[in-house]
Protein backbone atom coordinates (compact mmCIF):
# COMPACT_ATOMS: atom_id res chain seq x y z
CA UNK A 1 0.00 0.00 0.00
CA UNK A 2 0.96 3.37 -1.02
CA UNK A 3 1.12 6.13 1.73
CA UNK A 4 0.40 9.72 0.47
CA UNK A 5 0.48 12.54 2.19
CA UNK A 6 -0.49 16.34 0.53
CA UNK A 7 -0.25 19.35 2.50
CA UNK A 8 -0.85 17.41 5.82
CA UNK A 9 -1.24 19.75 9.13
CA UNK A 10 -2.00 19.03 12.32
CA UNK A 11 -2.25 21.22 15.16
CA UNK A 12 -2.43 20.25 19.22
CA UNK A 13 -5.45 21.51 21.09
CA UNK A 14 -6.21 24.13 18.28
CA UNK A 15 -9.26 25.82 20.34
CA UNK A 16 -7.18 26.45 23.14
CA UNK A 17 -5.08 29.57 21.78
CA UNK A 18 -2.77 29.98 24.18
CA UNK A 19 -1.07 26.29 24.35
CA UNK A 20 -2.00 24.98 20.71
CA UNK A 21 0.93 23.45 18.96
CA UNK A 22 1.50 23.08 15.33
CA UNK A 23 2.99 19.53 15.17
CA UNK A 24 2.81 18.93 11.39
CA UNK A 25 3.23 22.27 8.58
CA UNK A 26 2.24 21.30 4.94
CA UNK A 27 3.72 18.13 4.90
CA UNK A 28 3.94 16.03 1.40
CA UNK A 29 5.43 12.57 1.67
CA UNK A 30 5.02 9.60 -0.57
CA UNK A 31 6.41 6.18 0.71
CA UNK A 32 6.01 3.20 -1.53
CA UNK A 33 5.06 0.11 -1.14
CA UNK A 34 8.33 -2.17 -0.51
CA UNK A 35 10.10 1.22 1.22
CA UNK A 36 12.14 0.48 4.31
CA UNK A 37 11.70 4.09 4.99
CA UNK A 38 13.09 5.69 8.45
CA UNK A 39 11.45 9.15 9.63
CA UNK A 40 14.49 11.08 11.83
CA UNK A 41 14.20 14.38 13.63
CA UNK A 42 14.81 16.04 16.55
CA UNK A 43 12.39 15.41 19.53
CA UNK A 44 8.84 17.38 19.01
CA UNK A 45 9.68 17.39 15.23
CA UNK A 46 6.55 16.02 14.56
CA UNK A 47 7.37 12.51 13.34
CA UNK A 48 5.47 10.45 15.95
CA UNK A 49 2.05 12.66 15.11
CA UNK A 50 2.75 12.00 10.89
CA UNK A 51 3.04 8.29 11.65
CA UNK A 52 0.05 8.08 14.20
CA UNK A 53 -2.15 9.28 11.35
CA UNK A 54 -1.04 6.77 9.20
CA UNK A 55 -2.99 4.24 10.97
CA UNK A 56 -6.05 6.82 11.79
CA UNK A 57 -4.88 7.01 15.77
CA UNK A 58 -4.67 10.69 15.00
CA UNK A 59 -7.68 11.81 12.54
CA UNK A 60 -6.76 13.94 10.02
CA UNK A 61 -8.05 17.40 11.04
CA UNK A 62 -11.08 19.27 8.94
CA UNK A 63 -9.34 21.35 6.01
CA UNK A 64 -5.94 20.12 7.43
CA UNK A 65 -4.56 18.59 3.75
CA UNK A 66 -5.13 15.20 2.58
CA UNK A 67 -3.75 12.05 3.30
CA UNK A 68 -4.69 8.67 1.56
CA UNK A 69 -3.08 4.51 2.69
CA UNK A 70 -3.50 2.23 -0.27
CA UNK A 71 -7.26 2.62 -0.83
CA UNK A 72 -8.33 4.30 2.28
CA UNK A 73 -8.92 7.79 2.29
CA UNK A 74 -8.49 9.06 5.64
CA UNK A 75 -9.64 12.38 5.67
CA UNK A 76 -13.28 9.88 4.23
CA UNK A 77 -15.85 10.61 7.46
CA UNK A 78 -16.78 6.69 6.20
CA UNK A 79 -13.08 5.63 5.96
CA UNK A 80 -13.18 2.18 8.00
CA UNK A 81 -10.27 2.85 10.31
CA UNK A 82 -10.36 -0.94 11.47
CA UNK A 83 -9.77 -2.57 8.53
CA UNK A 84 -7.14 0.13 7.98
CA UNK A 85 -5.33 -1.07 11.21
CA UNK A 86 -5.66 -4.47 10.39
CA UNK A 87 -3.71 -3.88 7.20
CA UNK A 88 -1.46 -1.13 9.44
CA UNK A 89 0.57 -2.96 12.27
CA UNK A 90 2.08 -0.48 14.68
CA UNK A 91 4.68 -0.81 17.30
CA UNK A 92 5.14 2.15 19.67
CA UNK A 93 8.01 2.84 21.90
CA UNK A 94 8.54 0.22 24.47
CA UNK A 95 5.87 -2.15 23.23
CA UNK A 96 6.02 -4.70 26.38
CA UNK A 97 4.27 -1.58 27.97
CA UNK A 98 1.50 -2.91 26.65
CA UNK A 99 0.98 -6.65 27.57
CA UNK A 100 -2.13 -7.24 29.42
CA UNK A 101 -3.47 -10.64 29.25
CA UNK A 102 -3.46 -13.91 31.44
CA UNK A 103 -1.13 -15.99 28.97
CA UNK A 104 0.98 -15.26 26.04
CA UNK A 105 -1.24 -16.85 23.96
CA UNK A 106 -4.20 -14.76 24.97
CA UNK A 107 -1.80 -11.34 24.60
CA UNK A 108 -0.63 -12.48 21.39
CA UNK A 109 -4.06 -13.11 19.70
CA UNK A 110 -5.57 -9.85 21.09
CA UNK A 111 -5.43 -8.06 17.86
CA UNK A 112 -6.30 -11.23 15.89
CA UNK A 113 -9.79 -11.91 17.50
CA UNK A 114 -10.53 -7.73 17.41
CA UNK A 115 -9.77 -7.75 13.66
CA UNK A 116 -10.46 -11.18 12.04
CA UNK A 117 -13.31 -12.50 14.71
CA UNK A 118 -14.76 -15.15 12.52
CA UNK A 119 -11.43 -17.14 12.42
CA UNK A 120 -11.75 -20.29 13.92
CA UNK A 121 -10.15 -21.59 16.92
CA UNK A 122 -7.41 -23.39 15.28
CA UNK A 123 -6.79 -21.13 12.42
CA UNK A 124 -5.98 -18.72 15.16
CA UNK A 125 -4.18 -20.71 16.99
CA UNK A 126 -1.86 -21.46 13.79
CA UNK A 127 -1.42 -17.63 13.50
CA UNK A 128 -0.26 -17.05 17.17
CA UNK A 129 2.18 -19.63 16.54
CA UNK A 130 3.52 -18.18 13.56
CA UNK A 131 3.85 -14.65 14.79
CA UNK A 132 5.41 -16.16 18.21
CA UNK A 133 7.78 -18.61 15.76
CA UNK A 134 8.59 -15.55 13.73
CA UNK A 135 9.70 -13.29 16.61
CA UNK A 136 12.06 -16.30 17.82
CA UNK A 137 10.35 -17.73 20.66
CA UNK A 138 9.41 -21.48 21.72
CA UNK A 139 5.22 -21.75 20.86
CA UNK A 140 5.13 -24.64 22.74
CA UNK A 141 7.31 -23.90 25.91
CA UNK A 142 5.40 -20.15 26.52
CA UNK A 143 2.15 -20.18 25.26
CA UNK A 144 0.43 -21.00 28.61
CA UNK A 145 2.48 -18.23 30.77
CA UNK A 146 2.16 -14.89 32.05
CA UNK A 147 3.53 -12.32 29.50
CA UNK A 148 4.58 -11.05 32.72
CA UNK A 149 7.20 -13.20 34.00
CA UNK A 150 9.66 -12.46 30.86
CA UNK A 151 12.83 -10.69 30.68
CA UNK A 152 12.39 -7.30 29.05
CA UNK A 153 13.94 -8.70 25.30
CA UNK A 154 11.25 -10.95 25.16
CA UNK A 155 8.52 -9.15 26.47
CA UNK A 156 8.59 -7.13 23.61
CA UNK A 157 9.21 -9.66 21.21
CA UNK A 158 5.66 -10.92 22.08
CA UNK A 159 4.48 -7.51 21.88
CA UNK A 160 5.84 -7.42 18.49
CA UNK A 161 4.54 -10.73 18.00
CA UNK A 162 1.09 -9.63 18.68
CA UNK A 163 1.20 -6.46 16.35
CA UNK A 164 2.71 -9.62 13.60
CA UNK A 165 -0.31 -11.64 13.85
CA UNK A 166 -2.56 -10.05 11.58
CA UNK A 167 0.01 -9.75 8.87
CA UNK A 168 0.22 -6.46 8.45
CA UNK A 169 0.92 -5.04 4.97
CA UNK A 170 2.31 -2.02 6.30
CA UNK A 171 4.40 -2.17 9.70
CA UNK A 172 4.90 1.43 11.43
CA UNK A 173 7.34 1.70 14.33
CA UNK A 174 7.90 4.43 16.65
CA UNK A 175 11.34 3.79 18.17
CA UNK A 176 11.58 0.15 18.89
CA UNK A 177 14.60 -0.79 19.61
CA UNK A 178 15.39 2.04 22.34
CA UNK A 179 16.58 0.21 25.81
CA UNK A 180 17.62 -2.75 23.90
CA UNK A 181 21.12 -4.23 23.96
CA UNK A 182 23.93 -4.75 21.08
CA UNK A 183 22.74 -8.16 20.80
CA UNK A 184 19.30 -7.28 21.41
CA UNK A 185 18.70 -4.96 18.47
CA UNK A 186 20.61 -6.35 16.34
CA UNK A 187 18.63 -9.71 16.58
CA UNK A 188 15.30 -7.39 16.47
CA UNK A 189 16.50 -5.63 12.99
CA UNK A 190 16.94 -8.96 11.32
CA UNK A 191 13.59 -9.89 12.57
CA UNK A 192 12.64 -6.84 10.54
CA UNK A 193 14.55 -7.66 7.45
CA UNK A 194 12.86 -11.33 7.52
CA UNK A 195 9.53 -9.84 7.89
CA UNK A 196 9.88 -7.19 5.16
CA UNK A 197 10.57 -10.09 2.53
CA UNK A 198 7.21 -11.48 3.81
CA UNK A 199 3.75 -9.97 4.70
CA UNK A 200 5.06 -7.21 5.28
CA UNK A 201 5.63 -5.14 1.99
CA UNK A 202 6.78 -1.47 3.65
CA UNK A 203 8.07 -0.39 6.83
CA UNK A 204 8.24 2.55 8.00
CA UNK A 205 10.43 3.23 11.29
CA UNK A 206 10.91 6.37 13.71
CA UNK A 207 14.13 6.30 14.78
CA UNK A 208 16.97 8.60 16.31
CA UNK A 209 19.71 5.96 15.89
CA UNK A 210 21.27 7.09 12.22
CA UNK A 211 23.07 3.78 11.89
CA UNK A 212 19.79 1.99 11.61
CA UNK A 213 18.54 4.27 8.98
CA UNK A 214 21.93 3.83 6.67
CA UNK A 215 21.87 0.36 7.51
CA UNK A 216 18.48 -0.81 6.67
CA UNK A 217 16.58 1.82 4.83
CA UNK A 218 16.40 2.38 1.39
CA UNK A 219 14.78 6.06 1.57
CA UNK A 220 14.46 8.32 4.54
CA UNK A 221 12.41 12.03 5.28
CA UNK A 222 14.18 14.20 7.60
CA UNK A 223 11.46 16.10 9.84
CA UNK A 224 12.41 19.74 11.52
CA UNK A 225 9.90 21.53 13.62
CA UNK A 226 6.67 19.78 12.05
CA UNK A 227 8.22 20.25 8.59
CA UNK A 228 9.84 17.92 6.25
CA UNK A 229 13.38 19.28 5.40
CA UNK A 230 14.47 16.52 2.92
CA UNK A 231 13.90 13.16 1.13
CA UNK A 232 15.83 10.82 -0.05
CA UNK A 233 18.16 7.98 -0.09
CA UNK A 234 20.66 8.06 3.53
CA UNK A 235 23.16 8.79 0.69
CA UNK A 236 21.45 11.90 0.16
CA UNK A 237 20.31 12.82 3.30
CA UNK A 238 23.60 12.49 5.10
CA UNK A 239 25.60 14.36 1.91
CA UNK A 240 25.58 17.13 4.10
CA UNK A 241 27.06 16.87 7.23
CA UNK A 242 26.76 20.59 8.54
CA UNK A 243 23.25 20.67 7.79
CA UNK A 244 22.42 16.60 9.54
CA UNK A 245 23.74 18.14 12.08
CA UNK A 246 22.63 21.81 12.29
CA UNK A 247 19.33 19.62 12.84
CA UNK A 248 20.39 17.93 16.11
CA UNK A 249 21.28 14.60 13.97
CA UNK A 250 24.17 12.71 14.41
CA UNK A 251 25.79 11.14 10.78
CA UNK A 252 26.09 7.17 11.09
CA UNK A 253 29.29 5.56 11.50
CA UNK A 254 30.08 5.04 7.71
CA UNK A 255 28.93 8.82 6.68
CA UNK A 256 31.60 10.31 9.45
CA UNK A 257 34.21 7.91 8.19
CA UNK A 258 34.00 8.60 4.99
CA UNK A 259 34.21 12.93 5.71
CA UNK A 260 37.01 12.04 7.73
CA UNK A 261 38.68 10.44 5.52
CA UNK A 262 37.97 12.61 2.79
CA UNK A 263 39.31 15.39 4.63
CA UNK A 264 42.65 13.16 4.69
CA UNK A 265 42.61 12.90 1.24
CA UNK A 266 41.40 9.13 0.43
CA UNK A 267 37.84 9.68 -1.06
CA UNK A 268 35.63 6.57 -0.39
CA UNK A 269 32.09 6.44 -2.31
CA UNK A 270 29.95 3.78 -0.63
CA UNK A 271 25.92 3.77 -0.37
CA UNK A 272 26.74 3.98 3.62
CA UNK A 273 25.71 0.26 4.13
CA UNK A 274 28.61 -1.23 6.39
CA UNK A 275 29.43 -3.63 4.00
CA UNK A 276 29.52 -1.52 1.03
CA UNK A 277 31.58 0.89 2.69
CA UNK A 278 34.05 -1.89 3.46
CA UNK A 279 34.33 -3.15 0.05
CA UNK A 280 35.04 0.22 -1.42
CA UNK A 281 37.30 1.21 1.67
CA UNK A 282 39.73 -2.22 0.70
CA UNK A 283 39.33 -0.99 -3.40
CA UNK A 284 40.68 1.58 -2.47
CA UNK A 285 43.51 0.31 0.05
CA UNK A 286 44.51 -2.01 -2.52
CA UNK A 287 44.72 0.62 -5.36
CA UNK A 288 46.91 2.48 -2.82
CA UNK A 289 48.97 -0.53 -2.25
CA UNK A 290 49.33 -1.33 -6.17
CA UNK A 291 50.57 2.23 -6.62
CA UNK A 292 53.08 2.24 -3.63
CA UNK B 1 -6.72 13.06 26.29
CA UNK B 2 -3.87 15.30 25.71
CA UNK B 3 -6.26 17.98 25.60
CA UNK B 4 -7.06 17.47 29.42
CA UNK B 5 -5.57 20.04 31.80
CA UNK B 6 -5.21 19.15 35.13
CA UNK B 7 -6.31 21.51 38.16
CA UNK B 8 -6.62 25.55 36.67
CA UNK B 9 -3.95 27.37 38.02
CA UNK B 10 -3.80 30.38 35.89
CA UNK B 11 0.19 31.96 36.55
CA UNK B 12 0.92 35.57 37.11
CA UNK B 13 2.52 37.95 39.21
CA UNK B 14 -0.31 39.62 41.60
CA UNK B 15 -1.11 40.62 45.03
CA UNK B 16 -3.02 37.05 45.33
CA UNK B 17 -0.80 35.11 43.83
CA UNK B 18 2.09 36.14 46.18
CA UNK B 19 -0.41 35.60 49.18
CA UNK B 20 0.58 32.15 51.44
CA UNK B 21 -1.48 30.12 50.55
CA UNK B 22 -2.55 28.93 54.25
CA UNK B 23 -4.14 32.28 54.58
CA UNK B 24 -5.43 32.04 50.85
CA UNK B 25 -7.26 28.57 51.92
CA UNK B 26 -8.50 30.06 55.51
CA UNK B 27 -9.87 32.77 53.92
CA UNK B 28 -11.57 30.82 51.14
CA UNK B 29 -13.18 28.95 54.05
CA UNK B 30 -14.37 32.24 55.85
CA UNK B 31 -15.60 33.20 52.34
CA UNK B 32 -17.93 29.86 52.19
CA UNK B 33 -18.77 30.43 55.72
CA UNK B 34 -19.63 34.36 54.85
CA UNK B 35 -21.76 33.38 51.58
CA UNK B 36 -23.74 30.99 54.09
CA UNK B 37 -24.35 33.54 56.71
CA UNK B 38 -26.48 35.41 54.27
CA UNK B 39 -30.19 34.52 55.60
CA UNK B 40 -32.77 34.03 53.10
CA UNK B 41 -33.70 36.73 50.30
CA UNK B 42 -30.89 39.61 51.90
CA UNK B 43 -29.69 39.57 48.44
CA UNK B 44 -27.77 42.62 49.26
CA UNK B 45 -25.07 40.06 51.27
CA UNK B 46 -24.79 38.29 48.13
CA UNK B 47 -24.23 41.43 45.97
CA UNK B 48 -21.12 42.03 48.62
CA UNK B 49 -20.10 38.94 47.88
CA UNK B 50 -20.43 39.33 44.34
CA UNK B 51 -18.17 42.23 44.41
CA UNK B 52 -15.76 40.60 47.04
CA UNK B 53 -15.27 38.24 44.18
CA UNK B 54 -15.09 40.64 41.04
CA UNK B 55 -12.42 43.10 43.14
CA UNK B 56 -10.28 39.48 44.28
CA UNK B 57 -10.30 38.76 40.82
CA UNK B 58 -9.54 41.91 39.30
CA UNK B 59 -6.46 42.18 41.77
CA UNK B 60 -5.49 38.75 41.33
CA UNK B 61 -5.04 39.79 37.09
CA UNK B 62 -7.23 36.75 36.45
CA UNK B 63 -10.18 37.03 33.14
CA UNK B 64 -13.82 37.25 34.51
CA UNK B 65 -13.64 34.69 31.78
CA UNK B 66 -11.60 32.23 33.44
CA UNK B 67 -13.68 32.95 37.10
CA UNK B 68 -16.80 32.35 35.24
CA UNK B 69 -16.05 29.38 33.60
CA UNK B 70 -15.72 27.31 36.82
CA UNK B 71 -19.52 27.73 36.46
CA UNK B 72 -19.75 24.94 33.86
CA UNK B 73 -18.89 22.14 35.85
CA UNK B 74 -21.79 23.20 38.38
CA UNK B 75 -24.25 24.59 35.92
CA UNK B 76 -26.67 21.21 35.67
CA UNK B 77 -26.75 21.26 39.34
CA UNK B 78 -27.40 24.50 39.67
CA UNK B 79 -30.23 24.70 36.68
CA UNK B 80 -31.35 21.32 38.55
CA UNK B 81 -32.15 22.72 41.69
CA UNK B 82 -33.73 25.93 40.60
CA UNK B 83 -35.88 24.30 38.15
CA UNK B 84 -37.18 22.21 40.63
CA UNK B 85 -37.88 25.52 43.47
CA UNK B 86 -39.50 27.10 41.14
CA UNK B 87 -42.13 24.38 39.63
CA UNK B 88 -42.52 22.18 42.51
CA UNK B 89 -41.85 24.96 45.87
CA UNK B 90 -45.76 25.24 47.02
CA UNK B 91 -45.13 27.88 49.88
CA UNK B 92 -46.16 31.27 49.07
CA UNK B 93 -48.25 33.38 47.41
CA UNK B 94 -49.06 31.42 43.61
CA UNK B 95 -48.13 33.44 40.64
CA UNK B 96 -49.90 31.23 38.24
CA UNK B 97 -50.79 27.81 37.96
CA UNK B 98 -51.29 25.22 35.13
CA UNK B 99 -51.47 21.40 34.98
CA UNK B 100 -49.50 20.29 37.93
CA UNK B 101 -47.28 22.99 38.49
CA UNK B 102 -47.98 25.60 40.66
CA UNK B 103 -45.31 28.97 40.58
CA UNK B 104 -45.43 30.88 43.56
CA UNK B 105 -42.98 34.18 44.63
CA UNK B 106 -41.47 32.01 47.47
CA UNK B 107 -40.14 29.52 45.17
CA UNK B 108 -39.29 31.96 42.80
CA UNK B 109 -37.15 33.86 45.44
CA UNK B 110 -35.77 30.29 46.88
CA UNK B 111 -34.59 29.45 43.43
CA UNK B 112 -32.65 32.82 42.96
CA UNK B 113 -31.41 32.42 46.68
CA UNK B 114 -30.15 28.72 45.74
CA UNK B 115 -28.81 29.41 43.08
CA UNK B 116 -26.91 32.67 44.04
CA UNK B 117 -25.45 30.62 47.26
CA UNK B 118 -24.12 27.58 45.00
CA UNK B 119 -22.50 29.99 42.15
CA UNK B 120 -20.89 32.22 44.89
CA UNK B 121 -19.27 29.45 46.88
CA UNK B 122 -17.68 28.17 43.35
CA UNK B 123 -16.45 31.23 41.95
CA UNK B 124 -14.60 32.12 45.90
CA UNK B 125 -13.18 28.34 45.56
CA UNK B 126 -12.10 28.37 42.15
CA UNK B 127 -10.95 31.71 43.12
CA UNK B 128 -8.32 30.21 45.38
CA UNK B 129 -7.09 27.30 43.06
CA UNK B 130 -6.97 29.64 39.89
CA UNK B 131 -4.35 31.64 42.01
CA UNK B 132 -2.47 29.20 44.12
CA UNK B 133 -0.68 26.02 42.38
CA UNK B 134 -0.89 22.68 43.09
CA UNK B 135 2.18 22.46 44.81
CA UNK B 136 1.48 25.70 47.24
CA UNK B 137 -2.22 23.89 47.70
CA UNK B 138 -0.62 20.73 49.29
CA UNK B 139 2.25 22.61 51.22
CA UNK B 140 -0.72 24.99 52.52
CA UNK B 141 -2.47 21.89 53.67
CA UNK B 142 0.29 20.70 55.02
CA UNK B 143 0.92 23.45 57.42
CA UNK B 144 -2.74 24.13 58.46
CA UNK B 145 -3.02 20.27 59.10
CA UNK B 146 -0.13 20.90 61.69
CA UNK B 147 -2.14 20.53 64.74
CA UNK B 148 -2.98 16.66 63.82
CA UNK B 149 0.16 15.76 64.59
CA UNK B 150 -0.41 15.81 68.20
CA UNK B 151 -3.00 13.18 67.86
CA UNK B 152 -0.09 11.18 65.74
CA UNK B 153 -1.98 11.74 62.41
CA UNK B 154 1.09 11.36 59.89
CA UNK B 155 0.59 15.02 58.43
CA UNK B 156 3.62 14.67 56.32
CA UNK B 157 3.28 11.87 54.99
CA UNK B 158 -0.31 12.31 54.03
CA UNK B 159 1.51 15.85 52.21
CA UNK B 160 3.49 13.69 51.12
CA UNK B 161 1.11 11.25 49.25
CA UNK B 162 -0.94 14.16 48.13
CA UNK B 163 1.76 16.07 46.35
CA UNK B 164 3.39 12.60 44.52
CA UNK B 165 -0.36 12.19 43.27
CA UNK B 166 -0.68 15.66 41.76
CA UNK B 167 2.93 15.21 40.63
CA UNK B 168 2.14 11.66 39.06
CA UNK B 169 -1.93 12.75 37.26
CA UNK B 170 -0.11 14.59 34.38
CA UNK B 171 2.15 11.74 33.36
CA UNK B 172 -0.50 8.64 34.11
CA UNK B 173 -2.63 10.84 31.49
CA UNK B 174 0.18 10.57 29.02
CA UNK B 175 0.02 6.98 29.92
CA UNK B 176 -3.28 6.39 29.28
CA UNK B 177 -3.28 7.86 26.16
CA UNK B 178 -0.08 5.72 25.14
CA UNK B 179 -1.24 2.38 26.10
CA UNK B 180 -5.00 3.17 24.45
CA UNK B 181 -3.70 4.05 20.86
CA UNK B 182 -1.87 0.75 21.27
CA UNK B 183 -4.84 -1.18 22.11
CA UNK B 184 -6.62 1.03 19.43
CA UNK B 185 -3.76 0.05 16.77
CA UNK B 186 -4.09 -3.94 17.87
CA UNK B 187 -7.79 -3.05 17.00
CA UNK B 188 -9.61 -2.36 20.32
CA UNK B 189 -12.86 -0.86 20.07
CA UNK B 190 -13.78 1.71 23.19
CA UNK B 191 -16.30 3.78 21.06
CA UNK B 192 -18.85 1.29 20.69
CA UNK B 193 -20.73 -1.23 22.13
CA UNK B 194 -23.35 -0.89 25.36
CA UNK B 195 -22.33 0.05 28.58
CA UNK B 196 -20.83 -4.05 29.99
CA UNK B 197 -18.80 -4.27 26.61
CA UNK B 198 -17.20 -0.94 26.77
CA UNK B 199 -16.09 -1.64 30.11
CA UNK B 200 -14.77 -5.26 29.39
CA UNK B 201 -12.62 -3.23 26.69
CA UNK B 202 -11.15 -1.35 29.41
CA UNK B 203 -9.26 -4.42 30.56
CA UNK B 204 -6.30 -3.99 28.32
CA UNK B 205 -5.81 -0.16 29.44
CA UNK B 206 -6.33 -0.95 32.82
CA UNK B 207 -4.01 -3.93 33.44
CA UNK B 208 -0.79 -1.99 32.18
CA UNK B 209 -1.94 1.24 33.44
CA UNK B 210 -1.45 -0.65 36.61
CA UNK B 211 1.67 -2.90 36.38
CA UNK B 212 3.48 0.04 35.00
CA UNK B 213 1.38 2.41 37.78
CA UNK B 214 3.37 -0.22 40.84
CA UNK B 215 6.69 0.05 38.54
CA UNK B 216 6.47 3.38 38.68
CA UNK B 217 6.00 3.49 42.82
CA UNK B 218 8.62 1.18 43.07
CA UNK B 219 11.19 3.14 40.67
CA UNK B 220 10.32 6.56 42.96
CA UNK B 221 11.25 4.85 46.13
CA UNK B 222 14.34 3.62 45.03
CA UNK B 223 14.97 7.25 44.03
CA UNK B 224 13.92 8.83 47.26
CA UNK B 225 15.86 6.10 48.99
CA UNK B 226 19.28 6.74 47.08
CA UNK B 227 19.30 10.51 47.96
CA UNK B 228 18.78 9.72 51.51
CA UNK B 229 14.78 10.42 51.84
CA UNK B 230 13.96 9.78 55.65
CA UNK B 231 10.20 10.95 56.17
CA UNK B 232 9.43 14.15 58.30
CA UNK B 233 11.91 13.86 61.38
CA UNK B 234 14.61 16.96 60.92
CA UNK B 235 13.30 17.53 57.45
CA UNK B 236 13.83 21.51 56.39
CA UNK B 237 12.03 23.22 53.38
CA UNK B 238 13.18 24.79 50.51
CA UNK B 239 10.39 26.84 50.62
CA UNK B 240 9.28 28.76 54.22
CA UNK B 241 5.69 29.63 54.04
CA UNK B 242 6.06 33.02 55.57
CA UNK B 243 2.54 35.62 56.64
CA UNK B 244 3.87 38.81 55.30
CA UNK B 245 1.47 41.96 54.81
CA UNK B 246 -0.58 40.86 51.76
CA UNK B 247 -1.78 38.32 54.25
CA UNK B 248 -3.12 40.52 57.29
CA UNK B 249 -4.32 42.76 54.51
CA UNK B 250 -6.14 39.69 52.99
CA UNK B 251 -8.02 38.95 56.31
CA UNK B 252 -8.82 41.90 57.24
CA UNK B 253 -10.46 42.16 53.89
CA UNK B 254 -12.11 38.72 54.51
CA UNK B 255 -13.00 39.96 58.21
CA UNK B 256 -14.86 42.90 56.69
CA UNK B 257 -17.04 40.75 54.07
CA UNK B 258 -18.46 39.06 57.06
CA UNK B 259 -18.70 41.61 59.05
CA UNK B 260 -20.60 43.74 56.17
CA UNK B 261 -22.67 40.74 55.47
CA UNK B 262 -23.87 40.44 58.93
CA UNK B 263 -24.81 43.86 59.14
CA UNK B 264 -26.80 43.66 56.17
CA UNK B 265 -28.47 40.98 57.17
CA UNK B 266 -29.49 42.84 59.84
CA UNK B 267 -30.45 45.87 58.91
CA UNK B 268 -31.68 45.78 55.62
CA UNK B 269 -35.30 45.00 55.00
CA UNK B 270 -36.32 41.34 53.67
CA UNK B 271 -36.78 41.57 50.06
CA UNK B 272 -40.31 40.46 49.36
CA UNK B 273 -42.81 38.37 51.39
Amino acid sequence: MRIEAKNLNYTYSPKAKDFSVRALKNVNLTIEEGDFFAIVGHTGSGKSTFVQHINGLIKVQKGSGELTVGEFDLTDKKCDFKSLRAKTGMVFQYPEYQLFAETVRDDVAFGLKNFFPNLSEKEREEKVKKAIELVGLDYKRIKDRSPFEFSGGQKRRIAIAGVLVSEPEVLILDEPAAGLDPQGKKDFLSLLKKVHGSFVKTIVIVSHDMNLVSEYCNRAAVFSNGGIYKVGSPKEIFSDAAAVEGLGLELPVTAYLENELKKAGVEISSDLTEEDFINNAAKVLIKKGDNA
Amino acid sequence: MKDVTFGQYYPAKSFVHNMDPRIKILATIAYIVGVFLVTPFHFLGFAACLIFVAVVTAVAKVPFLRVLKSIKAILFIVLFSAVLQIFFNRQGNVLTEFWVIKITDYGLLNAGYITARITLIVLGASLLTLTTSPVELADGIESLMYPLKFIKFPVHEFALIMSIALRFIPTLLGETDRIIKAQKARGANFESGNIFKRAKALIPVLIPLLISSFRRADELADAMDARCYGGSKQRTRYKKLKITYRDIIGAVVVAGLIVGVVFLNKFYVVLAV
